[in-house]
C-alpha cells in the first residue's frame, strides 16, 4: 500500500488535501500530518513515507528545507499559494507542484504521475532535483530581510523598550558609559558605546566625525571650518553643533 | 553630488583671490569705467591725459580688489554686503592717495602746497568713490536677485518632490493592497470550508467580504474613520485565524466614541499584517495579537501589540514602516508618531498617536 505524509502549517488545507486524496486515490494511506517543517522532517523518518506533500512556506523550517533535509528518499509533491518565482523553478523541474487553491482534477494529475513514478522504480536519481531544490532555497533565503547593518535602536524610555529607525537618528555621542542617542522625537541613553556602535551602523548613512560623535548624514546641513583643520556640523532643523575633530576632517573633504 | 551634500565653505588663498577677482569681465567694466573717469576729468587737468588716466585705472583696480577681498573675508559681526559697502569707500579715497603719494615721490609737503595736486585728488577720489559705489549697489543687487531665484527654485523643486512623494505613496496603497498570495491561501481555505459543508463557512465569507469591500482600491479614502479601519482589521484577523487557527489569538477592542475619528485607510491594517506576517507567522507556536485604541490627554493612542518572535535589531524596516509614516504624516501633518516598542519576554508594539478632532 503506498504511504504519504502531507505538511501544511493551515489546518483547512490540510485537510482538503487529505480529503481529495483519499478520493483521488483510495489506497493511499496518509501516516502523518505535519504543521511545519521541523514536524515534516521529524514524521518523516519515523514513518518513511514513499510520497511527501510539502507546503512551500511554513513557519520555522519551510517547505523548500525540509525537501532538502528528506532528499531523494521520497517523491516530493509542493503546494503553494500564488508563488510566481518557485512555480518557474518547478517548471524547469522533474518536481511536481500544485497551486492552491486547487481543483480536483489538477491534483488528479498528480496523482496519476505520482502512481505511474511509483511503479516504474524507486525514487529517481535524477539531478535536476536537486538542482531546482538549491535553486528555490537560495531564492528564498534571499528574500530575508536582513541587512547586516543596524537598522534600530533599542533604547529605554520610561519603562518601555524604543525601536528606533536609525533614519530618524541625528546623532550618537558618548557620555560616559552611556551613549546619547539624538533623533526626531527625543533623545535616550543606551548601553552601546560610540565604538560598537561605529562598526555596527551603515557607513553609507553614518560617520564618525569625532571620538565620542557619530552623525547621520542623511540629517547634515552644512560642515563649517574650523580653526585648526577642525570643523562644526549643523544638522538640519536643529540649532547645536556637532565637533568634527582633525583626524574625522577628511569625512566630508570630497563632498 | 546632490545640493543638500553638507560643504565646506571654500578659503581662497591670495592667488585664487585674485584670479576669482580679475575675471576678464569684472576687470573690462572696471578698465573702461576709470578711462570714462579719466575722459570726463581730463580737460580741468593740465597733466597728460595719459597721466590721469593711469591714476583711475590704479584707483578702479584697487578698488575692485579691495570690493572682494571684502567679499570673500570671514566676518562675524558685520552683514557682507555692508563690509563691502566700507570698502570700497574707504579704498577710492586711499587708492587716490596712493596715486598722488607716488607723483610726488612720498614727499606729503609737497602735495599740500600744490593746488592743483589736491584739487585733483579731490576730483578722482570723488569721482571714483560714486562710480564705485554706484558699480558695488549694482553688483550687490544683481546678487541678492540671483539668490532670491536660487532660493525660489530650490523652493519650487522641494514642493515637486513632495508631491511626487505624495502621489508614490498614493500609488504604492493603490497597488499594494490585496497580496494575491494572501487572497488565494485564504481562498483555498474557504473552500474548503464551503465543500464540506462547514457551518462557519458563512460567516468566514463575511469576513472576506468585508475586507475585501475595504481593501478594494476606492477613491472615497480621504472619509474613513477609525471604526471602519478597526473593523477591517477584524475582518481580516478573523480571515487569519481560520487559516491558523492553533497559532493565532486576537482581540480587537476600541470605545465606541472613537469610532468617528478621521483616520487613514489602510494605516492600522499596514500594522496588524506585519504583526502577522513578521512577529506570528515564523512562530512555530504562533502568539496573540492585541488591537486597541484609547484616549489620553487629548491625543488617540492606537496600538498593536503581539507576541511573535519580535523583532531583530537588523531587520530592515521595510517599504511598510516608511510608507505608514508618509501615509500619516499626509492626513495628519506633524502632529501623528509611530513608535515601535519592544514587547518582553518576544514580541513588538506598534503605537500611532495622534490628536483627537
Amino acid at each position: 500500500m503506498p504511504t504519504a505524509l502531507v505538511a501544511d502549517d493551515e489546518p483547512l488545507l490540510r485537510e482538503r488535501l487529505c480529503g481529495l486524496l483519499a478520493r483521488l486515490w483510495p489506497e493511499l494511506i496518509i501516516v502523518a500530518q505535519a504543521r511545519n517543517g521541523r514536524e515534516a522532517v521529524e514524521m518523516f523518518d519515523e514513518h518513511a513515507p514513499q510520497i511527501v506533500f510539502l507546503d512551500v512556506h511554513m513557519p520555522g523550517l519551510n517547505g523548500v528545507e525540509a525537501a532538502r533535509s528528506i532528499a531523494r528518499r521520497a517523491e516530493v509533491v509542493f503546494v503553494t499559494a500564488y508563488e510566481q518565482y518557485a512555480v518557474t523553478a518547478f517548471e524547469q523541474g522533474a518536481l511536481d507542484y500544485v497551486v492552491k487553491p486547487f481543483d480536483e482534477a489538477r491534483l488528479a494529475d498528480t496523482v496519476q504521475r505520482l502512481q505511474q513514478r511509483l511503479a516504474r522504480a524507486p525514487v529517481g536519481d535524477d539531478a535536476k532535483l536537486d538542482a531546482v531544490i538549491e535553486k528555490m532555497s537560495a531564492e528564498l533565503r534571499r528574500r530575508v530581510t536582513s541587512t547586516g547593518w543596524l537598522q534600530w535602536i533599542k533604547a529605554s524610555v520610561g519603562t518601555s523598550v524604543r525601536l528606533i529607525p536609525v533614519e530618524q537618528v541625528a546623532y550618537l555621542r558618548s557620555d560616559e558609559k552611556y551613549t546619547l542617542v539624538v533623533w526626531e522625537g527625543g533623545e535616550a541613553l543606551i548601553r552601546k558605546s560610540i565604538r560598537e556602535l561605529a562598526d555596527e551602523l551603515d557607513p553609507e548613512r553614518f560617520a564618525q566625525v569625532h571620538r565620542s560623535v557619530i552623525v547621520n548624514l542623511h540629517q547634515v546641513s552644512q560642515v563649517a571650518r574650523g580653526p585648526n583643520e577642525t570643523a562644526e556640523v549643523h544638522l538640519k532643523g536643529r540649532t547645536e553643533l556637532l565637533p568634527v575633530s582633525r583626524s574625522f576632517v577628511h569625512v566630508f573633504r570630497h563632498m | 553630488m546632490n545640493s543638500s551634500a553638507p560643504l565646506l565653505t571654500p578659503r581662497l588663498g591670495l592667488a585664487a583671490l585674485l584670479k576669482a577677482s580679475f575675471k576678464p569681465l569684472r576687470l573690462a567694466i572696471s578698465l573702461s569705467l576709470a578711462t570714462l573717469v579719466a575722459v570726463v576729468l581730463n580737460p580741468i587737468f593740465e597733466t597728460s591725459f595719459l597721466s590721469v588716466l593711469g591714476r583711475t585705472v590704479f584707483v578702479g583696480v584697487v578698488v575692485l580688489l579691495a570690493f572682494d577681498i571684502a567679499g570673500h573675508w570671514p566676518l562675524r559681526w558685520v552683514p557682507r554686503w555692508v563690509a563691502q559697502l566700507l570698502a570700497v569707500c574707504l579704498a577710492a579715497p586711499l587708492a587716490t592717495m596712493l596715486a598722488y603719494l607716488w607723483i610726488v615721490n612720498g614727499d606729503v609737503r609737497n602735495f599740500l602746497q600744490h593746488e592743483g595736486l589736491i584739487s585733483g585728488f579731490m576730483f578722482i577720489s570723488a569721482a571714483s568713490l560714486i562710480v564705485a559705489l554706484i558699480l558695488a549697489l549694482g553688483v550687490l543687487y544683481r546678487q541678492r536677485d540671483h539668490q532670491a531665484r536660487a532660493q525660489e527654485l530650490a523652493f519650487a523643486l522641494e514642493r515637486s518632490t513632495l508631491e511626487k512623494q505624495a502621489l508614490d505613496a498614493r500609488l504604492r496603497l493603490l497597488h499594494a493592497q490585496i497580496e494575491p498570495h494572501f487572497l488565494f491561501n485564504t481562498l483555498a481555505n474557504v473552500q474548503q470550508l464551503v465543500e464540506s459543508g462547514s457551518p462557519r463557512a458563512a460567516p468566514v465569507l463575511q469576513s472576506l467580504i468585508a475586507y475585501l469591500r475595504a481593501a478594494v482600491p476606492t477613491f472615497s479614502e480621504q472619509n474613513t474613520t477609525l471604526g471602519t479601519e478597526m473593523a477591517l482589521v477584524k475582518a481580516y484577523l478573523e480571515l487569519m485565524r481560520m487559516r491558523m487557527p492553533d497559532r493565532l489569538e486576537f482581540s480587537v477592542d476600541w470605545p465606541a466614541e472613537l469610532a468617528s475619528l478621521r483616520f487613514p485607510p489602510m494605516a492600522l491594517l499596514t500594522l496588524v499584517e506585519n504583526a502577522v506576517h513578521h512577529g506570528i507567522d515564523p512562530s512555530e507556536t504562533g502568539g496573540r495579537i492585541l488591537v486597541e485604541a484609547r484616549e489620553q490627554a487629548g491625543a488617540v493612542e492606537v496600538s498593536v501589540t503581539d507576541t511573535g518572535v519580535g523583532m531583530s535589531e537588523t531587520a530592515a524596516p521595510g517599504t511598510g514602516l516608511n510608507n505608514l509614516r508618509e501615509r500619516l504624516r499626509g492626513f495628519f501633518g506633524n502632529a501623528a508618531q509611530l513608535q515601535m516598542l519592544d514587547e518582553p519576554p518576544h514580541g513588538l508594539k506598534a503605537v500611532i498617536v495622534f490628536p483627537k478632532g
